[in-house]
C-alpha cells in the first residue's frame, strides 16, 4: 500500500507546486499564495487520497497558523460553527426519523402503489426522491429510495440499475429545492442573507421545473426499460402480493417524531419573518431550530442521546467541512478572492449576466469532479468579493446552488448520493456501473436542468 | 492463569476454498459458532463464523435503514442463502481476526471477547502458527473451576 502512496504523494506535491506558480504569475502576494495553496490541496485530497482528506485539512490548517496567514480569532470564525451545528442538529433529527421507522414506512409507501406501470413508477420513484432529499440530506435519503427500488426490481425480475440511476439523478436535482436538501444549501443561505423563503419561493419551483423535465427525458431515454417493465407487470400481475408482505401501520412514536420534524421544518420556513418579528439578527432562528428540536429529541430519549451524537452525526466529513470553511474564509481574509474576482470580471468584461452564466456552468461542471461542498466554499468568497466591485449577488448565489448541485449529475463520482446508491448496486446486485452508461443520461440530464437554470437566471426578473 | 492452559489444543480448520455450504453444515455438526480457516503455508487468513453468513445474507444497506418493512422473508434472501453453495469461505470470511498469543492471560482474552464482539479467539505461537483456540465457554469453565464450584 505504502508503495502506491508514494507517487500519488508526489503527484500532489507537484500539484501544489503549480498552483503556487500560476498564483505568483496572476500577482499574488506571499500570504495570499499560501492561502491558495493550502485550498488546493484540500481539493486535490478529495480528489486524490479520499482517505487522507481530514489529515490534510488538519495540516492545511497549522501551516496557515504558523505562517500567520490567519489568526486564531479569524480562523474560528471563518469555521462557521453556526453551519456545522445546523447540520449536527439535523442529522440528530434525521436519527430519529430513521430509528422510529419514518424512511422504512416511506419505502412500503412506495411498495403498496395500486395499479403499477412502470410509468407511474417512474412518477413515483423520481418525485418521492426529490420531495425526500428536499427534505432530509439527500445521502439518507437515496439509501431508501435505493432499497425499495431494488425489492421492487427483484420482485419484478427486471434490471434496477435504470431505476437507481433515475433516482439518483432526481435525488440530485431535489437537493436544490430547499436549505436542507445539501450543505450547500445551508450554507450558500448562511453566507448570502437569503432566507428559507426564498429559498421555497425561488429553488423549489426552478426545481420542480426540472424535475418535469428530467423525468420526461429520462422516461425517453429508458423507453426500452420500460417497455420491458410493463410486460413484466402484466405478467405477474401487478404487486399485490407484495403488499401483502408488508405492514408498518404509522406508530405513535413514528407520529411524534414526524411532528418534531415538522414544527422544525414550519419553523426553519418562517425563520425570517419570525426573526424580523421578534428582532433577531438575520439566520438565528434558522440555525438555532435544529439545535431546539435536537435538544427535544436527546430529553425525549435521552437514554440514546449520546448515540444520535456519536452515531447519526457523520463527524468525519463535518470535520473536514469545518476546517474546509476555515480555509476558504481564510482566501478572502487575504485578499486573494479578490484578486481572483476581479481577473473573473475582467474576462467577462464586467457583464453581470455574463459572469452569472460563467459561474452556473464552472460550478456545474467543477462539481462533476469535485465534491460540491469543496467548489462552493471556494466560490463563496470569490461571489463575496463582487460586492465591492459592484455586481449584484443575488443571482451569482443562485447560480453556485443550482449549478453545484446540477453539476452532481454528469459524472458517477459527482455527487456523495452517485457514489453511496452505486456502491450499494454494486454490492448487492454484482452490477458495476461503467463510467459511460452513467455519463451519457447524466451529462444530458445535467446539461438541459443547468441550461433551464442559466435561462431562467438571467431573463426572469425575480432571480435578479 | 494463561490462555495456553485453558485453550483447546486440537483445533478444526477449514481452508479457504471451502465451500461456504460445506463449512456451514461442517459449523453445525461441530455445534459452535465460528471456525479458523488456515492457508497451505498453516497461516491464519480469517474467521468463518454464522455471522458472516447473515452479513452475507442481509443487504448491506440494513444497518443505515433501521429495521426490516416485511412480515415474510423477502425473495432476495432466499435467493442470497441459495447462492452461498457456490461461494467459497475466503469470499465471506471476517480477515481482520482478533488473535491472541499462549501467554495472554485470562482477563485480557476476555476484554477482548467483550471489546472486539467476538466468541472464539485463536491462539497464535512466536511463529504465528495457530496452536490453539480460546472460547467464552472456555474463560467461563475456567473461573468456575478457580472459583471451587466444581461442575464436569
Amino acid at each position: 500500500m505504502g508503495n502506491r502512496l508514494i507517487p500519488k504523494f508526489i503527484f500532489l506535491f507537484f500539484l501544489i507546486a503549480l498552483v503556487v506558480l500560476s498564483s505568483q504569475g496572476i500577482g499574488l502576494n506571499y500570504q495570499q499564495t499560501i492561502a491558495v495553496a493550502i485550498f488546493s490541496a484540500s481539493v486535490f485530497a478529495t480528489l486524490l487520497f479520499w482517505d487522507f482528506r481530514v489529515a490534510v485539512a488538519f495540516l492545511g490548517i497549522a501551516i496557515l497558523l504558523i505562517t500567520k496567514t490567519v489568526d486564531l480569532e479569524n480562523m474560528v470564525r471563518f469555521a462557521s460553527l453556526e453551519v456545522i451545528l445546523f447540520l449536527v442538529g439535523m442529522m440528530v433529527l434525521v436519527g430519529l426519523l430513521k430509528e422510529m421507522g419514518f424512511f422504512a414506512w416511506l419505502v412500503t409507501l412506495i411498495l403498496r402503489i395500486k395499479n403499477l406501470t412502470a410509468k407511474k413508477f417512474i412518477f413515483v420513484i423520481s418525485i418521492l426522491s426529490a420531495l425526500l432529499s428536499c427534505c432530509v440530506d439527500e445521502v439518507t435519503s437515496i439509501i431508501f429510495m435505493v432499497a425499495a427500488i431494488l425489492e421492487i426490481c427483484d420482485y419484478f425480475e427486471v434490471e434496477p440499475t435504470p431505476y437507481i440511476i433515475i433516482s439518483v439523478l432526481c435525488t440530485n436535482i431535489g437537493s436544490t429545492g430547499t436549505v436542507l436538501g445539501n450543505p450547500i444549501g445551508i450554507l450558500i443561505a448562511s453566507k448570502s442573507g437569503l432566507t428559507f423563503e426564498d429559498f421555497l419561493l425561488k429553488a423549489f419551483p426552478l426545481m420542480s421545473i426540472c424535475l418535469l423535465v428530467a423525468i420526461l427525458l429520462l422516461i425517453f431515454w429508458y423507453r426500452k426499460a420500460i417497455k420491458k417493465l410493463d410486460e413484466k407487470l402484466k405478467e405477474l400481475g401487478g404487486n399485490e402480493i407484495l403488499v401483502k408482505l408488508i405492514s408498518i401501520p404509522p406508530e405513535r412514536q413514528l407520529r411524534l417524531g414526524l411532528s418534531i420534524f415538522g414544527l422544525t421544518f414550519l419553523f426553519i420556513s418562517l425563520h425570517h419573518r419570525l426573526e424580523l418579528l421578534w428582532g433577531l439578527e438575520a439566520n438565528t432562528l434558522l440555525l438555532s431550530v435544529p439545535l431546539v428540536s435536537a435538544g427535544c429529541v436527546m430529553i425525549w430519549k435521552w437514554r440514546k442521546a449520546r448515540e444520535y451524537i456519536e452515531k447519526d452525526v457523520d463527524w468525519w466529513t463535518l470535520l473536514f467541512f469545518l476546517l474546509l470553511f476555515a480555509k476558504a474564509g481564510t482566501l478572502k481574509y487575504t485578499g486573494a478572492t479578490d484578486v481572483i474576482a476581479q481577473r473573473l470580471l475582467h474576462v467577462v468584461e464586467h457583464n453581470s449576466v455574463a459572469l452569472t452564466g460563467v459561474i452556473l456552468w464552472m460550478s456545474s461542471i467543477g462539481s462533476s469532479i469535485l465534491d460540491n461542498v469543496v467548489l462552493v466554499a471556494a466560490f463563496i468568497p470569490i461571489v463575496q468579493s463582487f460586492k465591492d466591485l459592484g455586481i449584484t449577488l443575488q443571482p451569482l448565489w443562485w447560480a453556485l446552488l443550482f449549478g453545484g448541485c446540477l453539476g452532481g449529475n454528469i459524472t458517477l463520482v459527482g455527487s456523495t448520493a452517485n457514489i453511496v446508491a452505486l456502491g450499494i448496486l454494486e454490492k448487492e446486485r454484482n452490477i458495476r456501473m461503467t463510467f459511460f452508461r452513467w455519463f451519457w443520461v447524466g451529462l444530458s440530464v445535467g446539461i438541459v436542468t443547468t441550461g433551464i437554470i442559466w435561462l431562467a437566471l438571467i431573463t426572469l426578473p425575480i432571480y435578479r | 492463569m494463561k490462555v495456553k492452559e485453558i485453550m483447546t489444543k486440537d483445533v478444526t480448520s477449514i481452508s479457504p476454498e471451502m465451500n461456504a455450504k460445506e463449512a456451514l453444515n461442517l459449523l453445525l455438526k461441530m455445534q459452535i459458532s465460528g471456525l479458523p480457516i488456515i492457508d497451505e503455508k498453516n497461516k491464519l487468513v480469517g474467521m468463518f463464523t454464522e455471522k458472516d453468513i447473515l452479513r452475507n445474507i442481509l443487504p448491506s444497506y440494513i444497518e443505515k435503514v433501521g429495521r426490516f418493512v416485511y412480515e415474510d422473508n423477502p425473495k432476495v434472501i432466499r435467493k442470497k442463502f441459495q447462492d452461498l453453495k457456490d461461494l467459497s469461505v475466503s469470499k465471506l470470511m471476517r480477515k481482520d481476526v482478533v488473535t491472541v498469543d499462549e501467554d495472554t492471560s485470562l482477563c485480557e482474552v476476555a476484554r477482548l471477547m467483550l471489546t472486539q464482539k467476538v466468541r472464539r479467539i485463536p491462539v497464535l505461537n512466536k511463529e504465528k502458527k495457530v496452536v490453539g483456540i480460546v472460547a467464552r465457554e472456555d474463560i467461563v469453565r475456567a473461573y468456575i473451576r478457580e472459583a471451587g464450584w466444581g461442575t464436569d
